[in-house]
């Protein structure tokens, strides 16, 4: 079995600054595999462990993603083997196009079984790309993902929804997004962190996929801090319950929130 | 000169962080307070490869350098200075000498069991009437047809009673003074070998330090560790490795101690504003910070020389030294910087100053190695008049 887990080299937001102009600065931030993605790799690992198979990492970006420690960094994590698509082209790219370049290397990988993401990325956290990918690749996306397994022939999908669960059986290839919470994944370990360098791992540009032009591009436009609202500061007095939740009930509705 | 860590080292430094994280930081306040052997965290270290890291694969170890493992006490200590001498001991003082000095039987007999956690190391020199003046200890072994008989006790050892294999120090010819002393292995429920009762100490009370006795123990004529007579040679060598790991404890309880007095600098507000904008404080957290990256300096330096094949008792006695003086005036600040709060158990810094205080004594005193550093500065000038 051919699993592929798309992970995301991005800067962290923690150190992150934000100017009074709004605009983001990300010249501090240090890069690391995004947040949620271990999850997602768990969750490959567990089911290719399950079943003989394969984890696959897959990334794409500009060529700061294949840098030696970007590599080390992914492969310790519970790999078997990583491509990573590492073109400047990219800087900058946008989710449509990340996931464009990222159907186009599992067309390229071939024979996948399985496309399992993070919830979102630290550092966009649009929770597009699963489905636009998935889109790409002409599968099904299943988001909120707790469990995977294959029972019968069939990928057996466990997925949260409001007030329980949610089975799926899915005859095919799909593209599911781990929730957040699927999975506690594993530290990786002394031999996992020496061994990463040695894995192998398949680079390539742009230009060596085959990446559909045109298509919906998507961009921002530009970020700004949200208005400081003046406070409305209005007290109600409670001495009487009844009376009180009646104005209070008043002045929500004449603040337009009920 | 290249003072960057490697990124191997880098991804080593961010695991070992994350697991300290996750499965020591939620216990180390508990097991300080009931002074308990953390026993559930021996098979996790295990799993993510901690208890034989700077050992060969063939032997089950990881494979990684020894500054990897300084990084691995250091971070460790960060956290939970107990945690870091269990591992550090078991590891560096027990594991070690039979890596280092054993016949490749014992090495297979033992190596493998150690550095896979399977089974825990310990080391024990140390004698009531035999610390500093270790050459004086009184611990018999009498060698009878194909055994030797052991007949003594030893104080203060780290990991006793957890441990299954321990080196062991005993007087093989009492006339030849620290050239008649020789190292054994002996195991866990040996008959003649019972282990005393817990210490209670005034730190790092999770690792368990015991008394050891041996009276009419009977081992194999095999468990002669190196040769007879050697026993001295092989302690010493074995501290060598040994106090760069206690630099490191002391470097990692240092450096917690810092993080926690800047975390609390910032939020305490006094006069109006976090007392991390006041000078006084500033000036604290300059020292603590100079210190503690000079002390790690001297631990990193001390363990590529080890790494590199060259002779580094000098570097490594600066390490220990330099590095547990700076813990104890660090968590001494840290306590300070804290106020009231800080002498609390709320507190992490409290059990920081209790923890850093025996780095300045295990394995050699502070005098010991102010003795090591004078005598060989002394020689070195003569030599190069």
């Amino acid at each position: 079995m051919k699993i592929v887990v798309a992970y995301k080299w991005a800067p962290n937001p923690q150190d992150a600054s934000v100017g009074a102009d709004g605009v983001v600065d990300w010249s501090r931030a240090k890069s690391g595999i995004s947040e949620y993605d271990p999850v997602a790799i768990e969750l490959a690992r567990r089911l290719a462990d399950a079943t003989g198979g394969e984890v696959i990492g897959l990334t794409a970006g500009p060529k700061s993603v294949d840098a030696s420690m970007a590599r080390k960094a992914a492969l310790s994590r519970g790999f078997d083997r990583a491509v990573i698509v590492a073109d400047d082209a990219l800087e900058g790219a946008g989710t449509t196009e990340l996931a464009a370049v990222l159907a186009a290397a599992v067309r390229h990988i071939g024979e996948v079984n399985l496309v399992i993401t993070g919830d979102s990325s630290v550092d966009v956290g649009a929770r597009m790309v699963p489905v636009v990918l998935a889109g790409q690749l002409g599968w099904p996306a299943v988001g909120e993902v707790t469990a995977v397994s294959v029972q019968a022939g069939l990928l057996r999908v466990e997925r949260d929804i409001a007030g329980g669960t949610q089975v799926l059986e899915i005859s095919g290839p799909a593209v599911l997004a781990a929730s957040t919470n699927a999975a506690v994944p594993r530290i990786p370990g002394m031999r996992d962190i020496l061994a990463a360098g040695k894995k192998p791992v398949e680079t390539l540009e742009v230009t060596a996929l085959d990446v559909p032009a045109g298509g919906t591009t998507v961009s921002v436009t530009h970020t700004s801090r949200p208005d400081l609202k003046a406070r409305k500061q209005q007290m109600i007095d409670t001495a009487d319950p009844a009376a009180a939740a009646a104005e209070l009930v008043d002045a929500l509705r004449s603040a337009g929130v009920l | 000169m290249n003072f960057e860590l490697s990124e191997e080292q880098l991804l080593i430094q961010a695991m070992v962080r994350e697991f300290a994280a996750a499965e020591v930081a939620p216990i180390a306040a508990e097991i300080d307070r009931n002074h308990r052997f953390p026993e559930e965290l021996i098979p996790k270290l295990a799993e993510v490869g901690l208890l034989g890291v700077p050992y060969p694969e063939e032997f089950g170890g990881a494979g990684a350098d020894f500054l990897s493992f300084t990084i691995v006490v250091e971070e460790l200590a960060r956290v939970c200075a107990s945690t870091s001498v269990i591992v550090a001991a078991h590891a560096g003082l027990g594991a070690w000498p039979i890596f280092e000095f054993g016949t490749p039987a014992q090495k297979e007999k033992y190596l493998r069991a150690l550095t896979s956690g399977e089974k825990l190391g310990a080391f024990a020199l140390t004698e009531p009437g035999a610390g500093t003046d270790a050459g004086s200890g009184k611990t018999t072994a009498v060698l009878d047809g194909d055994e030797y008989v052991l007949n003594g006790s030893k104080i203060f050892i780290t990991n006793g009673g957890y441990a299954d294999i321990y080196v062991v120090t005993a007087m093989t010819d009492p006339d030849r003074g620290t050239r008649g002393i020789s190292a054994f292995i002996v195991e866990r429920d040996t008959p003649g070998f019972t282990v005393g009762e817990k210490e209670h100490k005034m730190g790092i009370k999770a690792s368990s330090t015991t008394p050891l006795y041996f009276s009419d123990c009977r081992i194999p004529k095999d468990a002669l560790l190196g040769k007879e007579g050697r026993g001295y040679f092989i302690a010493m060598e074995t501290f060598d490795g040994g106090r760069v790991g206690v630099a490191a404890q002391a470097v990692g309880i240092a450096q917690g101690a810092l993080d926690a007095s800047i975390a609390y600098a910032k939020e305490r507000v006094q006069f109006g504003r976090p007392i991390a904008t006041l000078q006084a404080i500033q000036w604290m957290i300059a020292d603590m910070a100079t210190e503690i990256d000079a002390a790690r300096l001297l631990v990193y330096r001390a363990a590529w020389m080890k790494d590199n094949g060259l002779k580094y008792g000098q570097e490594a006695s600066m390490a220990k030294l330099f590095a547990a003086e700076t813990a104890t005036r660090v968590a001494g600040k840290a306590i300070q910087i804290h106020g009231g709060y800080g002498f609390t158990e709320s507190y992490p810094v409290e059990r920081a100053y209790r923890d850093a205080k025996i780095t300045e004594i295990y394995e050699g005193t502070s005098e010991v190695q102010r003795m090591t550093i004078a005598g060989n500065a002394l020689r070195k000038h003569k030599a190069t008049r």
